[in-house]
């Protein structure tokens, strides 16, 4: 890290350095908003398929809802936020030093966790964008199909090395949110003295294992579908929605319409 | 018959210690020291062999090791390097790692190292300040730091201004912790956002550009942090809050408060129990008002 070649006059600093306090704190916040949050009611969306298929068909529904919305606000909320805190958070991590072998206290072994889980959650992520995402299709991924969400992702998951990724993926995705959330009441001035520090740990290790347990719950819970049932109630969903959006007309109901057949 | 009680104690620890030390200690140990001839230059180890005294400290091993100035293979070399004043954890120059671990050799009791780790005693310069020779480092950013943040209550005028406000007693508890810093570096040194910076003169380069072209260098990384805690404790004193947007402003900067990551090593080494993380969190409120205050009322 030595710097033997700067520039004399201290005036001339980059962009980037002079707003350095600025991206630091907008990192942290998306971290929380919308990335960690989006974590959340992915989570608690995915355990939604412990209730059977037809409720966790629901709520992709509801999300898929949106429409041509939906890649709008995925951009905006999701992916553009997570790319910047990506981006600053591999800045931050070249920049640091590790020391855990020369001093192994709790907290310099959560801030070296921070750091390693971060990177294991953002190449997990991208695999998982390639593997079930539709953007993942013209590279041969994009296996979840909103339509026939269970049946699908049951499917994608089904093979053991997957499942152990997805497991180690998801858990380093929800420490690094719930220590994120720990360090960022640091940074931010939320909690101060070293006793509201460790109250504020506990708050963050319950947020861990309640994450955690969703997390690891969605994936046994979509490995255990059924997939030719989640396929038969998938199919009736998928009838009934397309019912309702006027875009089909029930088979027993072409008939006895007047007018329908031009006859 | 509380102090006799106390004295008794006291003396029981003494003896304890002392006959502990009698039943395990050496009759001579080892210490490997991590050597550099001159800035920029190779480091290389380098055992000695050192009688064994009872109640050694680094310091006085070091002055052994300068005595004999004889390497554990016999041979005879220039006396190893160290910076050292006060003896009694205070003034914060003999910073070193000792056992890999930062902490100042004066308070480093050779029996107690030898019974964590009896093969030897390893001392090394500290690793993120540039070595000036052996163990002696140049600690010039530790103090670059203070003056980035103004660490000072400004009085300076051309007439007398009178008595300052009064301090609260609870004011004064609060503050006095952190006036207890020396300086010694070692918050710097555990910490893993904490990176070295040596700038080295170019040929034929004036003392003044060398000198504002390592400023440059040090302002655009991390302060440490000693220096955020300075900042809090004279923005708390009602004198020196009178600057305190120039403290805050100077925390926020490059290589400000921003490049803390947490990891609170500073707070686990610091000889003076310094709360140092109870300052950076205040720092970071501060520093989120400040940057609200200063967005919306500008």
């Amino acid at each position: 890290m030595s710097s033997s070649s700067q520039s004399v006059d201290a005036g001339d600093t980059s962009f980037l350095e002079r707003h350095q306090f600025l991206i630091y704190r907008l990192f942290s916040l998306a971290g929380l908003v919308p990335v960690g949050a989006f974590l959340v009611v992915h989570l608690l969306t995915n355990a939604s398929v412990l209730a059977g298929p037809e409720v966790f068909q629901s709520r992709v529904d509801m999300i898929h809802s949106l429409g041509p919305l939906l890649p709008v606000v995925e951009w905006l909320f999701i992916f553009l936020p997570m790319i910047f805190h990506a981006a600053v958070g591999v800045a931050i991590i070249a920049g640091g030093l590790p020391n855990v072998g020369s001093y192994p206290y709790s907290g310099n072994i959560r801030y070296t966790l921070q750091r390693v889980t971060g990177m294991i959650a953002f190449v997990f992520i991208l695999g998982h964008i390639w593997q079930l995402h539709a953007m993942g299709k013209p590279l041969g991924g994009g296996a979840f199909d909103p339509h026939h969400a269970a049946s699908t992702a049951a499917v994608a998951l089904q093979p053991m090395l997957v499942a152990v990724l997805y497991a180690i993926g998801v858990l380093s995705a929800v420490y690094h949110l719930a220590n994120g959330m720990w360090s960022l009441g640091v940074t931010w001035g939320i909690w101060t003295s070293p006793a509201a520090m460790r109250r504020a740990s506990w708050l963050s290790i319950a947020v861990g294992v309640a994450l955690g347990a969703a997390g690891l719950g969605s994936l046994a819970g979509m490995r255990m579908v059924d997939v030719d049932e989640a396929k038969l109630i998938e199919g009736r969903m998928s009838e009934a929605r397309e019912l309702l959006e006027g875009k089909a007309v029930p088979q027993a109901a072409v008939v006895p319409t007047e007018g329908s057949q031009g006859e | 018959m509380i102090r006799l009680a106390d004295g008794q104690s006291v003396k029981n620890g003494v003896a304890s210690a002392a006959e502990a030390s009698a039943k395990k200690s050496p009759a001579s140990f080892r210490v490997r020291v991590l050597r550099q001839d001159a800035p920029g230059r190779e480091s290389y180890w380098e055992c000695h062999v050192i009688p064994y005294e009872a109640n050694m400290n680094v310091i006085s091993v070091l002055q052994r090791i300068a005595a004999l100035s004889t390497t554990e293979g016999g041979r005879s070399v220039a006396p190893v390097a160290w910076d050292c004043n006060c003896l009694e954890e205070v003034c914060g120059s003999c910073t070193m790692l000792v056992n890999g671990r930062t902490r100042m050799a004066c308070t480093a009791l050779v029996d107690r190292l030898l019974d964590e780790q009896p093969e030897e005693i390893v001392l090394e310069p500290m690793s993120k300040f540039p070595v000036v020779r052996d163990l002696v480092v140049d600690r010039r950013r530790v103090f670059r730091s203070l003056e980035r943040v103004k660490a000072w209550v400004p009085i300076d005028g051309s007439y007398d201004q009178g008595p300052g406000p009064r301090i609260s007693p609870e004011e004064q508890e609060d503050a006095y912790p952190l006036a207890t810093c020396i300086s010694c570096g070692c918050c710097m040194e555990a910490c893993p956002q904490f990176t070295k910076v040596e700038v080295t003169r170019l040929a034929g380069e004036s003392q003044e550009a060398f000198e504002a072209r390592r400023n440059d260098a040090f302002d655009k990384n991390f302060l440490g942090a000693h220096a955020i805690s300075q900042a809090m404790l004279f923005n708390a004193h009602p004198t020196g809050k009178m600057i305190a947007d120039e403290r805050l402003e100077a925390l926020t900067d490059r290589g400000g408060i921003q490049m803390c990551g947490n990891a609170q090593n500073c707070v686990a080494v610091c000889p003076k129990s310094i709360p140092l993380t109870r300052s950076i969190a205040r720092a970071g409120r501060a520093a989120t008002l400040w940057a609200i205050r200063r967005f919306f009322d500008r």
